[in-house]
């Protein structure tokens, strides 16, 4: 089934990060110099301001950190409320925000286990994507 | 649209601590304009961010009992647009030697101001800040025209996961907090609880029925755990405040505010970690230190506090961050009453952004110019001689600390 989201930040980086999640791979920029990992997508470093950043895959493991059901209807209909967000750690140490997959509010705990996963979006200009979420373990 | 160019802060030094006092003040009828904007009246007008202006230029001027032309300084901040500095002054009758536009929110502007007094480009600079945010129909969240790459980046890269606006942050900060410290929603409910009552004590504050924790979980949620009543106002009004140079600002119509100190600090980097896991702490703690050791005063000295409450639990934020009261005690403390009269810390007692009104931490510094006045009414914090402003937001700090000047 294919849900309606609302439009994605485009940009030739941007657009490199929907295509590894297009192929079911969540990746993250990670610096060169100084090993640091920046989200979201920048042209630089938001640690040491290098440009050195390449592609590193994510093992799709995380911890739930925070959690939060948004029932204001900021999108004007687009997405059924209420509905939930959640910040993931990432093994690798990034903090994700993402919303959860096959669980909900009242079932958050911090430090949960989670693992990735992919939902079939599109967005409000019909384009297709993969959006990456978070299962429970 | 929200001008996110930063101003200069000017460095926070010993030698511009009190330079400059605060000797007028002037705001809009926040309350009764609110009413009018939503009953909408026929023949209703809503109001300008040029009528708004003029309104409490006027008080301000009025208030600080100075004619025009002891006023040669003036400085704008609209946070959504407004006149050119130079139309403004001619609108309010004005020549000012110094004029020009100075920032949007209390981040910084008032600085600004006493430094340029203190390089000796004006003794006396009227300070206007206005918004029609309820009548431009502003929207805070979501997607939409000008959403899109505006601001900081977190309030728009996570559109596709439906994460955005100010409430959507301040839910993820609260979340992360409940968890960690064991602190139950009805127990949150005390801080927007406190600040409406505060509000009842000013007749000039939007909302100023008090409501039961029984109300405030029936409330809907914004963004859960926020109910609606955690959430700012959006209305329309203005402050004005006179600054003028210290050793004139004696003898005159009201005591005067010195400013006595101020700091600032941005995040860099780790925005999530700073923001959920450290609860904005970093940058809170640091700008504190800069102010506190601006004023040569410490948090003992401090017996009033305004703080931006964007959202109810950011108060909290904000205390902890400034070290009145230890991480993970902040709910406790209010919940204890500290933050009413009579209590430790008495905050945002004219009824903050939940109650008062949202002017974007400038009717903040109104209030605590009452305060070290003695002239809040009712709502008098007793034998004040320090008091801490601060507007703190996502990924910046910027508090202040006034003080109650020499009369004469």
């Amino acid at each position: 089934m294919t849900v309606t989201r609302p439009e994605r930040v485009r940009g030739p980086l941007d657009d490199a990060f929907w295509d590894f999640c297009a192929r079911g791979e969540l990746h993250i920029q990670k610096c060169g110099e100084c090993a640091g990992f920046t989200w979201p997508v920048e042209q630089a470093c938001e640690h040491c301001g290098s440009r050195a950043l390449q592609w590193e895959r994510m093992s799709g493991e995380g911890r739930l950190v925070s959690w939060c059901a948004v029932h204001q209807d900021y999108y004007r209909g687009l997405l059924p409320l209420p509905y939930d967000c959640i910040l993931v750690e990432l093994e690798e140490g990034v903090l994700f925000v993402s919303n959860p997959h096959g669980f909900g509010y009242d079932d958050m705990s911090l430090g949960m286990a989670l693992r990735l996963a992919f939902i079939d979006c599109r967005d409000p200009a019909g384009d297709k994507f993969r959006l990456p979420v978070f299962e429970k373990v | 649209m929200v001008d996110y160019t930063p101003i200069v802060m000017p460095p926070s030094t010993r030698e511009l601590s009190r330079k400059a006092a605060i000797v007028g003040i002037g705001e809009t009828d926040y309350g009764a304009d609110y009413q009018a904007q939503r009953a909408k009246a026929e023949g209703y007008e809503g109001p300008t961010v040029e009528s708004l202006a003029t309104r409490a230029f006027e008080r301000a001027l009025a208030d600080s009992g100075l004619d025009r032309s002891d006023i040669d300084g003036l400085t704008c901040s609209f946070t959504y647009g407004g006149p050119e500095p130079r139309e403004l002054a001619s609108m309010l009758g004005l020549s000012p030697r110094l004029c020009r536009s100075n920032g949007t929110i209390m981040a910084g502007p008032l600085p600004v101001a006493c430094e340029a007094i203190a390089r000796g480009e004006a003794d006396c600079i009227a300070m206007v800040y206005a918004v029609a945010t309820r009548s431009i129909g502003r929207v805070f969240g979501g997607t939409g025209p000008g959403t899109l790459y505006v601001g900081p980046k977190t309030y728009y890269y996570f559109h596709p996961w439906g994460w955005s606006g100010q409430a959507a942050h301040w839910a993820m900060i609260c979340s992360h907090y409940q968890a960690k410290y064991g602190v139950r929603e009805e127990e949150l409910g005390a801080v927007a609880q406190q600040v409406r009552l505060h509000a009842s004590r000013n007749p000039n504050a939007v909302m100023q029925k008090p409501f039961t924790i029984e109300e405030y979980m029936a409330s809907r949620y914004i963004v859960r755990p926020l109910h609606l009543l955690d959430i700012c106002l959006v209305n329309d009004g203005a402050v004005c405040l006179i600054v003028r140079r210290a050793d004139l600002a004696r003898g005159m119509a009201h005591v005067p505010v010195d400013v006595a100190g101020w700091g600032e600090a941005k995040l860099t980097s780790n925005k999530f970690d700073v923001l959920i896991r450290q609860q904005l702490r970093p940058q809170i703690e640091e700008a504190g230190r800069q102010a506190f050791s601006m004023a040569g005063v410490n948090q003992d000295n401090i017996g009033h506090f305004e703080g931006y409450d964007a959202a109810s639990f950011h108060l909290i934020n904000q205390i902890e961050g400034y070290g009145f009261v230890r991480q993970g005690d902040g709910v406790g403390f209010c919940l204890a009453g500290e933050m009413d009269l009579g209590g430790r810390l008495p905050t945002n007692t004219e009824g903050g952004n939940l109650s008062c009104s949202y002017m974007h931490g400038w009717s903040q510094v109104a209030e605590t110019v009452r305060q070290l006045r003695g002239e809040a009414g009712e709502r008098q914090v007793a034998g004040l001689e320090f008091a801490m402003t601060s507007l703190a937001q996502t990924n910046s700090a910027h508090p202040m600390i006034l003080a109650r000047g020499e009369a004469a």
